[in-house]
C-alpha cells in the first residue's frame, strides 16, 4: 500500500457474528446484505472467515475459497487480503460457545475514509473509538428516569 | 487448528482474547417487553431529547 493510500485509508473493523449450534437458519439474506453495502461503496471487504468450534473446543477456520454454495460471496474472494494471523484466530474464537460457528469479518469503511483523512490533514489523531451498547443506553435512560421519579 | 499456511506464524492484529458481547435480547429481559424498551432506546437517539445537565 502506498503512502497515499495509506492516508485515505478508512477505519478498520471487525465483527464476529455466532450462530448456536442448531439456530443458524441461512437464507442468502445476509450475504445479500453484505454485498449491498459492499457494491454501494460503504465498506470493503479485508478477510472473511467461518470459524467452527466443536463441543470439545477445537476450532477450525474456513475460508471463503473453500465454502461450498458461498452464492454471490464468490465476489469477495479475489479481493480478500487474509489479514487475520492464526493467533487472531484463537482469540476471536474465545469469544464461541462450543458447538457454535461464526463468521468473522475484516472490514474498511469506506463511508468513514474522506473524514478520517480530512481529520489526519488538519492534525487531528484519534484519541479514542468506540461502540456504545444498546444496553448501555438503556441502563441510562432508566437512570434518568429514577432520578426524576426521585427528584419528583 | 487448521488455518491456512500464509495465516500462520504472522502477527496478529486483534491483540487480545475477545469477549462475548452481551446479547440485546437476554439484557432487556425481564422487566417491560422488548419492544417498550426498543422504544425506549429509539427515543433516547432522537434528535432533540438532550438528557446531559453538567
Amino acid at each position: 500500500m502506498t503512502e497515499t493510500s495509506l492516508d485515505e485509508l478508512g477505519p478498520v473493523d471487525f465483527v464476529i457474528v455466532e450462530f448456536p449450534a442448531g439456530e443458524s437458519n441461512f437464507t442468502g439474506e445476509m450475504a445479500s446484505e453484505l454485498l449491498s453495502l459492499v457494491d454501494t461503496g460503504t465498506i470493503r471487504i479485508i478477510d472473511l472467515l467461518v470459524l467452527t468450534k466443536d463441543a470439545d473446543g477445537a476450532l477450525d477456520a474456513i475460508e471463503l475459497s473453500d465454502l461450498e454454495d458461498v452464492g454471490e460471496l464468490v465476489r469477495l474472494e479475489a479481493d480478500l487480503a487474509e489479514m487475520l494471523a492464526e493467533e487472531d484466530v484463537v482469540h476471536l474464537a474465545e469469544a464461541m460457545d462450543p458447538g457454535s460457528t461464526a463468521g468473522v469479518i475484516i472490514y474498511e469503511n469506506l463511508w468513514a475514509a474522506p473524514f478520517a483523512s480530512a481529520a489526519r490533514r488538519a492534525g487531528g489523531q484519534l484519541i479514542a473509538n468506540g461502540r456504545i451498547p444498546i444496553q448501555a443506553i438503556l441502563a441510562a435512560v432508566e437512570a434518568d428516569e429514577a432520578l426524576e421519579t426521585v427528584g419528583g | 487448528m487448521p488455518v491456512r499456511a500464509a495465516r500462520v506464524g504472522r502477527r496478529g492484529v486483534i491483540g487480545a482474547p475477545v469477549a462475548k458481547a452481551a446479547v440485546v435480547a437476554k439484557a432487556v429481559t425481564p422487566g417491560p417487553s422488548p419492544v417498550a424498551k426498543a422504544a425506549v432506546v429509539t427515543a433516547a437517539v432522537t434528535p432533540g431529547r438532550g438528557r446531559r445537565r453538567f
